[in-house]
């Protein structure tokens, strides 16, 4: 290898060296941490909802009347959606997961303790709420009709029994068998954990709380509700589209919002996670844009190069080098800058993400991203210079006579 | 040493065929320093690039220290060219971006020699021409005649069969173009063989046998027809 040599002469040409090693480093430092975000994004929008999320759809519902109306309107609804042709099952809930609004509360395991809690999102629903959500009993066991209830406004949701997610258990009862404890929602009002759910998320998608759920056994009585509907497989479609019919059969007294009325699940998580995945793509484009103008750089140097060094070039291949000497001399020349570039870029890369640790909660950049970026750098570098490479071990020996 | 019979070299276009050598004879002893001369256009520098496999020829035959050059593929000429020719050119032609040591390790790197050895010769060749306490200089910061020993270093680094010069006073002035003619004639008493081309009818005269080409032909001086300006041009 003739590195000593490379370095020599590279040393000749600090402008354009630096220049374009510094492109690299800048690259790689933005490359690094933007994946990083996007990685993290899309492990976001990967995340599940311990639902069984196929085959659900959801309908916002707006009764028009006055309180104390609805919930016979509610029964009433409910029992022409479990009625309807594809349908499996169906609940009405203030919330689910990723409707990103809701309820919470902090729990306690003792009546008087006012300061340490747990928290957790509340969601109301009766004995079919775990069928509709399709998610999974690991411990206890379900409501009961008899054991269902309803609440206004001015009341606060108190029940005497509610389910749990594992999750909320388990930060409630660390030393575990949360199955029967007691826990108080509202000061002096116990309520006994009947049943433990494997999984299943809050409304929102950006708390530090995410698998703390406790459902209750409880029909809010008020004109805004959630119903939920688990359609017979194949039946999706079908009941998408007469679902609102249905409702509407039933009971003219209501509004269904025209963009969020009715949503399958798919459209529940698609709106949940719409800025992440525009972030994602955002940061991708930037990735892209970014590596594609490095590589424009690299080529545009090396062909600048090979040009400024044609009658040097020759004069090598008079002197022996063969045309893979050349190809050779460009490629590890082009190495050795983007070398130096990415040990730059690998420490502008980590002071870049510490920087967004403290101002934007970001996570540590993982050193795999790091290592990929190496990688990609080093070798979008050899493959930006192949070309002009190339270009250069094809000039002719002949060249080293001719006078420019 | 050097052998070309019949040899032509042919430049084509898609209406015109410029033979710049036609039957080009010549035959150069091991240990010769010959001199080839002729006008501008006469040829002669395609006869040098043809010798150094720097270019390839159209039609005869060309032997090389024994060998038929005609069939080689590319790898196979630079491997000659880096071990059997050493070659002086008229600019020089060292590289800006290497100083004097770096200069002459060029061709023996290219060679895959050891760097102990890379480096006794480059100090032996330097020593020999006279510049050994400038190895850490670059070109720039020499004299046109100082770049020219440290280029005829290089080329007698590599302890080639052939040394081929075109024109290697060219560029320089008197003083220094009898500096670099005495060094070559030193270099030849030595035992190198040498071919040198030249259009200065006295350092011609300094070789021991001249070569005289017009139209791309080796021509007998005695003999050497008028007005013959440029080479011949033959229509397609």
């Amino acid at each position: 290898m003739q590195i000593r040599p490379i370095l020599a002469a590279l040393r000749r040409h600090k402008a354009g060296t630096i220049l374009i090693a510094l492109q690299i480093a800048l690259t790689l430092a933005i490359v690094c941490n933007a994946l990083f975000i996007v990685h993290e994004r899309v492990e976001r929008v990967r995340r599940t909802t311990g639902m069984n999320e196929a085959n659900v759809i959801a309908v916002q519902n707006l009764y028009v009347g006055s309180p104390g109306t609805y919930l016979p309107l509610m029964k009433t609804d409910l029992q022409a959606l479990r009625s309807m042709p594809g349908v499996e099952d169906a609940y009405v809930t203030n919330s689910f997961p990723l409707r990103r609004g809701g309820w919470s509360t902090t729990a306690q395991r003792n009546a008087d303790d006012g300061k340490n809690g747990v928290q957790s999102a509340l969601y109301f629903g009766d004995e079919h709420a775990l069928a509709t959500l399709g998610v999974k009993l690991i411990a206890g066991r379900n409501f009961t009709p008899g054991e269902i209830t309803s609440f206004t406004r001015d009341q606060q949701p108190a029940p005497p029994q509610v389910i749990v997610t594992k999750a909320f258990a388990d930060k409630m009862f660390p030393d575990g068998n949360a199955l029967g404890k007691t826990v108080y929602y509202i000061k002096g009002r116990p309520s006994t954990i009947i049943g433990i759910v494997e999984k299943l998320t809050v409304p929102w998608i950006d708390t530090d709380f995410i698998d703390n759920v406790t459902i209750m056994p409880l029909l809010f009585d008020s004109s805004y509700q959630h119903f939920v509907l688990r359609t017979k497989p194949g039946q999706q479609d079908a009941v998408f589209k007469s679902v609102a019919s249905t409702l509407y059969g039933v009971n003219r007294m209501r509004v269904l919002p025209e963009k969020n009325g009715v949503r399958t699940f798919g459209m529940v998580r698609s709106a949940a996670y719409e800025a992440d995945r525009g972030m994602a793509v955002l940061m991708s484009i930037v990735c892209g844009v970014l590596l594609a103008i490095t590589a424009a750089g690299i080529v545009g140097l090396s062909s600048f190069w090979v040009g400024q060094r044609r009658k040097q070039i020759g004069v090598r291949r008079a002197l022996g080098a063969r045309k893979s000497d050349i190809l050779g001399y460009f490629m590890t020349e082009n190495f050795l800058i983007a070398l130096a570039g990415v040990v730059v870029g690998v420490i502008l890369a980590l002071g870049m993400n510490q920087w967004m640790l403290t101002q934007f909660e970001m996570q540590r950049l993982s050193f795999t991203y790091v290592l990929v970026g190496v990688v990609v750098l080093l070798g979008l570098g050899q493959a930006a210079v192949f070309a002009p490479a190339l270009r250069a071990s094809r000039v002719s020996p002949v060249e080293a006579t001719r006078s420019v | 040493m050097l052998k070309m019979t019949h040899l032509a070299k042919v430049y084509r276009t898609e209406v015109v065929e410029t033979y710049a050598l036609r039957d080009f004879n010549i035959d150069v002893k091991e240990g010769e320093f010959v001199a080839v001369t002729g006008p501008s256009g006469s040829g002669k520098t395609t006869f040098l690039t043809i010798a150094g496999l720097l270019e390839t020829f159209t039609g005869g035959h060309y032997h090389l220290d024994g060998v038929e050059v005609s069939q080689l593929d590319d790898n196979a000429r630079s491997r000659i060219r880096n071990e059997k020719i050493g070659f002086i050119f008229q600019a020089f032609n060292l590289i800006p971006d290497l100083n004097v040591f770096d200069n002459v390790e060029v061709p023996l790197r290219y060679r895959g020699m050891k760097a102990a050895e890379r480096k006794q010769r480059i100090m032996d060749a330097l020593e020999r021409v006279g510049l050994a306490s400038r190895a850490k200089h670059y070109p720039a910061e020499l004299s046109g005649g100082q770049q020219q020993r440290v280029a005829i270093a290089r080329a007698l680094a590599g302890s080639p069969r052939l040394l081929l010069a075109d024109e290697p006073t060219g560029n320089l002035d008197t003083q220094m173009a009898r500096g670099v003619m005495e060094l070559l004639e030193e270099i030849h008493r030595e035992g190198a063989t040498i071919v040198m081309v030249t259009h200065d009818p006295e350092l011609a005269a300094r070789a021991q046998r001249n070569v005289h080409v017009i139209d791309g032909q080796v021509v007998d001086l005695a003999e050497e027809p008028r007005f013959h300006a440029h080479a011949h041009t033959a229509h397609s």
